[in-house]
């Protein structure tokens, strides 16, 4: 009978180490949505490439560091939101109900972060956003959300009217996209230059479906102003720089909002993009960027010889470096996640990030520079990596 | 008001006329012979576009060669969907009657078809390349030389199809069948081999007419819907089926994009595309050149 028991015992702890054995060795599930088809389904590669990486580098230290408690490898669950914002919101209450995954980080975009917003909140799950920049974003409660991005349209605003007026430009030309994030940084861009003295000269409203440029461009010309400020997406850049050349816009200072710092972009134009100032804040090899040069190499080798959207992806794997080393510091206990998101400083690919309520307090809006077909980072000064330099004339 | 005389402005209205006219002659000749909606014809356009990509970077061969295996491309699919899906559904009199709803949901279904698997094979990067792209100077007129080979090639294409279509006997056999099929079987025609050579060429061309884009702007997976939708606006603006009032359709709304931004400003760029398609519709419903007349 008690050899009976004995035996029993030694059976039921043996299951129970089993069990413990297997829980240790499972991965960390996190979920997230991308758009994998619909309108922005162009835009998702750039998010979803750093999360691939970053799971590929975390898991070959061995997955995650979970509090000092040993290592957890890192096993995502995706769906394609088909850029839905609402589509979004059910793929993450149907990751934290259905799929219980560990932890959940961010969708693409603004809107989506919007969306998904309340889902987060109700069940208490942190997520450090991306992809996503509004001032709007700020009226967001504090609790659950923070946001990586150092380009909220005020502070560009502001950076880039400190940085037209270090150039001593006078007057400029505005065209821009009437999609949300562009519009709204004339909306703030516009009372920093009329506050510094400086004029419009010339200011078009156009759609995101435009398909030619010229009348505009023409009038720009006419105009001679002394920079030209085009608040673009990649399509419309891309009409710009092509049209820009045609009508012979040849302002020393050209800047096109999005478009410039992406890989098939620079292959398009090359030495015609030389001069272009665009939205960024990163360069490979940057002071103060912990393991930014790491990242980049790691990033290329990956992706065959394809460098990554200096603007969108390297902003995306910052948000999983601070998750990484908040769950490093206390563990998969998404309260302690929270509180660590909220007060620690994070060494990131960005440089260091601490959150100032909902928002990144610490990378400020900065701009990049096309130089010799290589991205610099030109403003602001405390951050660059080479100086801001005259747009010269164009290379054909 | 200056820029509106420049003659830089004119070359531009020319080359996003003549991409208009190229791109909808393929979606009128489809509609036109056979009533099919092809909604899924800007997808034609971004295959075209993707196969000049890989030809240029992989091969190295340059779009105005690779233009022609896109439409080789392009028209074999057109063969393909004939022979698999549109024979049997034309052939059949009672599915005859609902071919033109039937076939909006089996184009809306390969359109996600194709999406799909070009999200599959390429990802949904944005993709580019560069050729052609420095600045041409004719008079006042600068173009990238990728602009002007869209405008002159673009032109010399659509004119000459438009000119097969009107004046060879296998045009003539398309154009009767357009009018009226059942008249175009009694008096000879072969009408299956007329309709399966009119997917073929419609889809072909729009293969081309995506290698010719490529040039100019980005290329990923879900790039062709704008290109329906301009299709289907020109094409009704200028009758459906017919294939001239088409062509000068697609050249109007381009001068008409073009001159009328620049006369009132981009923001109203939607508005007068759109405002003119909905004044046709309701004061010349059979559009700019339909007569009204045709017949199934």
């Amino acid at each position: 009978m008690i050899k009976h028991l004995i035996i029993k015992t030694f059976v039921i702890l043996g299951m129970f180490g089993m069990a413990y054995s297997a829980q240790a060795a499972d991965p960390v599930k996190i979920g997230f949505s991308i758009p994998k088809t619909g309108m922005f389904a162009s835009a998702g590669p750039s998010q979803l490439n750093a999360y691939l990486l970053w799971q590929d580098l975390v898991n070959a230290k061995g997955g995650l560091d979970i509090g000092g408690k040993g290592r957890r490898k890192i096993e995502f669950v995706q769906y394609d939101d088909k850029s839905n914002p609402a589509q979004a919101a059910k793929i993450y209450e149907k990751l934290i109900t259905n799929d219980k995954v560990d932890l959940v980080v961010a969708p693409w975009g603004t809107p989506h972060h919007f969306a998904v917003a309340p889902v987060v909140e109700r069940h208490k799950f942190p997520l450090v956003g991306n992809t996503a920049a509004s001032v709007a974003l700020r009226k967001v409660k504090p609790g659950y959300l923070w946001f990586t991005s150092s380009m909220m349209p005020d502070n560009v605003a502001k950076a880039m009217t400190a940085m037209l007026k270090s150039r001593g430009v006078k007057s400029v030309a505005i065209l821009y996209n009437l999609l949300p994030f562009a519009s709204e940084n004339i909306q703030f861009l516009k009372p920093a230059l009329a506050k510094a003295g400086i004029k419009i000269h010339f200011e078009a409203k156009y759609p995101p479906d435009i398909k030619d440029m010229t009348g505009m461009l023409i009038k720009v010309k006419a105009k001679n102003p002394d920079a030209v400020l085009v608040h673009s997406y990649p399509g419309d850049s891309i009409l710009y720089m092509n049209q820009a050349r045609e009508v012979g816009i040849n302002a020393k200072t050209q800047y096109v909002m999005v478009g410039p710092a992406i890989g098939f972009f620079r292959g398009m134009f090359k030495s015609n993009l030389d001069g272009i100032i665009t939205m960024g804040s990163w360069a490979p090899g940057m002071k103060g960027a912990t393991g930014s040069q790491k990242f980049y190499t790691a990033y290329k080798k990956k992706f065959k010889g394809h460098e990554p959207d200096y603007l969108d992806t390297v902003e995306v794997y910052a948000s999983v470096q601070i998750l990484e080393q908040a769950i490093a510091k206390v563990g998969l206990n998404r309260e302690k996640i929270r509180n660590a998101i909220n007060t620690m400083t994070f060494k990131t690919i960005y440089g260091d990030v601490k959150f100032n309520g909902v928002q990144n307090g610490s990378t400020p809006s900065s701009f990049t520079q096309i130089q010799k077909g290589k991205i610099e980072v030109v403003w602001p000064k405390s951050r660059a990596t080479a100086p801001l330099a005259d747009k010269g004339a164009w290379a054909n | 008001m200056d820029s509106l005389v420049s003659p830089q402005l004119l070359a531009a209205a020319m080359i996003t006329g003549v991409l208009y006219a190229l791109i909808s002659l393929g979606l009128n000749l489809v509609y036109g012979t056979m009533r099919l909606l092809n909604v899924a014809h800007g997808d034609l356009v971004m295959i075209g576009a993707y196969v000049a990509f890989i030809a240029f970077s992989l091969l190295n061969i340059g779009p105005l060669v690779s233009m022609f295996g896109a439409a080789l491309i392009c028209g074999s699919l057109g063969w393909l969907s004939y022979k698999c899906v549109f024979q049997r559904l034309l052939s059949n009199g009672q599915l005859l009657s609902r071919l033109e709803e039937n076939s909006l949901l089996l184009f809306f279904a390969l359109s996600v078809i194709i999406q799909n698997l070009a999200i599959l094979f390429f990802s949904a990067d944005r993709k580019g390349y560069e050729y052609l792209s420095a600045i041409v100077e004719i008079g006042d007129v600068r173009l990238t030389g990728a602009r002007l080979t869209v405008l002159i090639v673009g032109a010399v294409i659509s004119a000459a199809v438009v000119f097969f279509l009107r004046f060879s006997l296998f045009g003539l056999a398309m154009n009767a069948l357009i009018q009226n099929r059942d008249a175009s079987a009694i008096v000879g025609i072969n009408v299956d081999r007329v309709q399966m050579s009119s997917l073929i060429f419609g889809f072909g061309i729009t293969g081309l007419a995506g290698a010719l884009i490529s040039m100019m702007e980005p290329i990923t997976p879900v790039m062709g819907f704008p290109y329906t939708m301009s299709a289907f606006v020109i094409i009704i603006l200028g009758g459906l089926g017919n294939l001239w009032g088409g062509f000068l359709a697609g050249l109007l709304l381009g001068v008409l994009e073009v001159y009328g931004v620049a006369l009132t400003g981009p923001e109203w760029r939607s508005v007068l595309v759109y405002g003119i398609f909905v004044l046709i519709l309701i004061f010349r419903p059979q559009g700019l050149l339909g007569s009204g007349k045709t017949a199934r």
